[in-house]
């Protein structure tokens, strides 16, 4: 009589180890002492009849995200189910309305000077500023063919306003206004991370008056769908301060504003005549200095963990791209 | 971890396991058989106070105080401590026994209710440890939190979830309803140290010790005395 409690007992907490907690060893039922069951093992069965079985739905499981699932347990779950692996039905999007990159990139000299023709390098240099510059005559040609009145004084007008407007529908968050301003290829780029933060920016002045370094241009599937690229040197004073979600400082300031040099490439769809000169890209030159680190430190995490692909199949990646 | 694939935009629909499990392809190709089909979803990704979350996530108001935006405070002011809602639901627990472990861990630091839980003897006090955890990887890696030790259990409580109910037979032909029940737990982990007393209880300082007991004896009634 004594031993059939006893060894129920064990197996209760082992049960209840086991179950529960797996690994970790903890008993977390604890010990019962006090049994309201019959002693004789032969009404068990009887017991458990009294109760229904219903089958539990683990919801911790059921709402486990996809990614999470491994490879493997994707393949159990439909065996066990009897679904076949879909096939990819992915379509490859791509926009007619501005291209994937910047096509033959300016190329800004080392410090944003010239070298002496007198040294090789310098000749060089200047050889190439000329083949440059006989490019960007033809693509000039080619921008006067759809828009007659083009001149890169009323050009740089806009290009200004769109680079100030840009960035403040930016900050703004407006993003209806975002692709007024800004190319379907910058976009990404530029929401990144702004959804819950507070950018303060402002367009102070310009040092010197932005000036037309570099014109591209280029057709695709037709010889008349032609994209121009205009790369332009902005060398300004401007006011730039990131605050987290709860309105602490990780970037900057709202007082100091700072020279910045940048080269901002813009594109206009020339075939489109209601396009626009949009902000495509900013051009980095190598020999940038690094930039300033942030306010706050972090843990680098040195494991290198291969991140697990949660599909069955391969998938095509789905970047943006034209023809 | 669920809440972070979500915020990355992961359509996480408690009916669509099922769905993606049959089309395991990617999480972009499921989502575009639920939401209208725009080829500009993909390459155009929308701002993250805008989208990323599913349906289901938008009804649960606690992850929606992740969401809100502070003012930038000014250089005087004392900048506002950072915060992280997360919560777990339907864990296969009864709420009436959850709330223990909820009001156990309420107001330590984070260090000190990780250590603790790892006593109690209770099967929610995992799942509570595991939902703390995953709270402090948030604030790291979305919250702007510099040092994962310097938080506290601001917010610590429990609520009803799913009832599952069940049979069971009585004599004379009679049934009973067993409640299987389920439970949320939801926690909210604060930026700094966690207050002095938070339940506010008693001193247990030498000094009030000593007070209390003089005071006591001092106004003790002898019996039979004057």
């Amino acid at each position: 009589m004594f031993s059939f409690r006893a060894i129920r007992k064990i197996e209760c907490c082992s049960h209840s180890v086991l179950g529960t907690c797996g690994s970790l060893g903890i008993n977390l039922g604890g010990v019962r002492t006090t049994i309201a069951k019959h002693w004789n093992p032969k009404f068990k069965k009887l017991r458990s009849q009294k109760v229904l079985k219903v089958e539990l739905p683990d919801y911790q499981e059921l709402n486990k995200p996809f990614n999470e699932f491994t490879r493997e347990e994707i393949r159990s779950k439909m065996k066990e189910r009897g679904i076949l692996p879909h096939r990819w039905w992915g379509d490859r999007p791509f926009f007619i309305a501005s291209t994937g990159s910047v096509f033959e990139p300016y190329v800004p000299p080392e410090g944003d000077g010239k070298v002496s023709v007198i040294t090789a390098q310098g000749a060089k240099q200047k050889l190439e500023f000329v083949e440059k510059k006989g490019k960007s005559m033809m693509a000039l040609r080619k921008i006067r063919n759809f828009e007659e009145d083009f001149n890169y004084k009323e050009f740089v007008k806009i290009a200004e306003d769109t680079y100030i407007r840009g960035h403040q529908a930016m900050i703004n968050k407006d993003r209806d206004k975002i692709v007024q301003f800004i190319t379907e290829r910058a976009y990404p780029e530029v929401v990144n991370n702004i959804g819950d933060k507070t950018v303060v920016w402002e367009f102070v002045s310009s040092i010197e008056p932005p000036t037309v370094v570099h014109l591209r241009c280029t057709d695709v599937i037709t010889k008349e769908n032609i994209f121009a690229q205009i790369t332009v040197r902005f060398h300004t004073q401007q006011i730039l301060a990131v605050y987290d979600r709860f309105g602490r400082l990780m970037h900057g300031s709202e007082t100091i504003p700072k020279d910045v040099l940048e080269y901002v490439v813009f594109e206009r769809h020339m075939a489109n005549k209601y396009g626009r000169w949009r902000i495509h890209d900013k051009i980095i030159p190598d020999w940038m200095p690094p930039k300033e680190p942030s306010l706050r430190t972090y843990v680098v995490d040195f494991t290198d963990d291969e991140p697990q692909v949660p599909s069955v199949q391969e998938q095509p990646s789905s970047v943006a791209s034209t023809g | 971890m669920a809440v972070i694939l979500r915020r990355l935009g992961m359509p996480v629909f408690s009916s669509l396991t099922r769905q993606t499990l049959s089309a395991p392809c990617s999480a972009i190709a499921s989502s575009g058989t639920l939401r209208h089909i725009n080829h500009t979803t993909t390459v155009m990704p929308e701002l993250e106070e805008h989208g990323g979350a599913s349906e289901r996530e938008k009804t649960r108001k606690w992850l929606t105080y992740n969401d809100k935006l502070y003012p930038p405070t000014k250089p005087g002011e004392t900048p506002r401590p950072a915060f992280v809602c997360h919560m777990k639901e339907n864990i296969k627990y009864s709420p009436k026994k959850m709330w223990y472990v909820a009001c156990f861990v309420r107001g330590m630091s984070i260090d000190e209710a990780l250590k603790q839980l790892e006593f109690v003897n209770r099967k929610g006090a995992l799942v509570v440890k595991e939902t703390i955890l995953e709270a402090q990887q948030l604030a790291i890696e979305k919250h702007n939190v510099e040092f994962k030790s310097n938080l506290w259990v601001a917010e610590s409580f429990v609520s009803k979830g799913v009832t599952v109910k069940g049979m069971r037979r009585h004599a004379r032909m009679r049934a009973g309803i067993i409640k299987y029940r389920y439970c949320h737990y939801y926690v909210r982990l604060e930026e700094g140290k966690p207050p002095e007393n938070y339940y506010n209880r008693p001193s247990r300082d030498k000094e009030t010790l000593l007070n209390d007991w003089l005071q006591r004896m001092r106004y003790r009634r002898i019996v039979g005395s004057l």
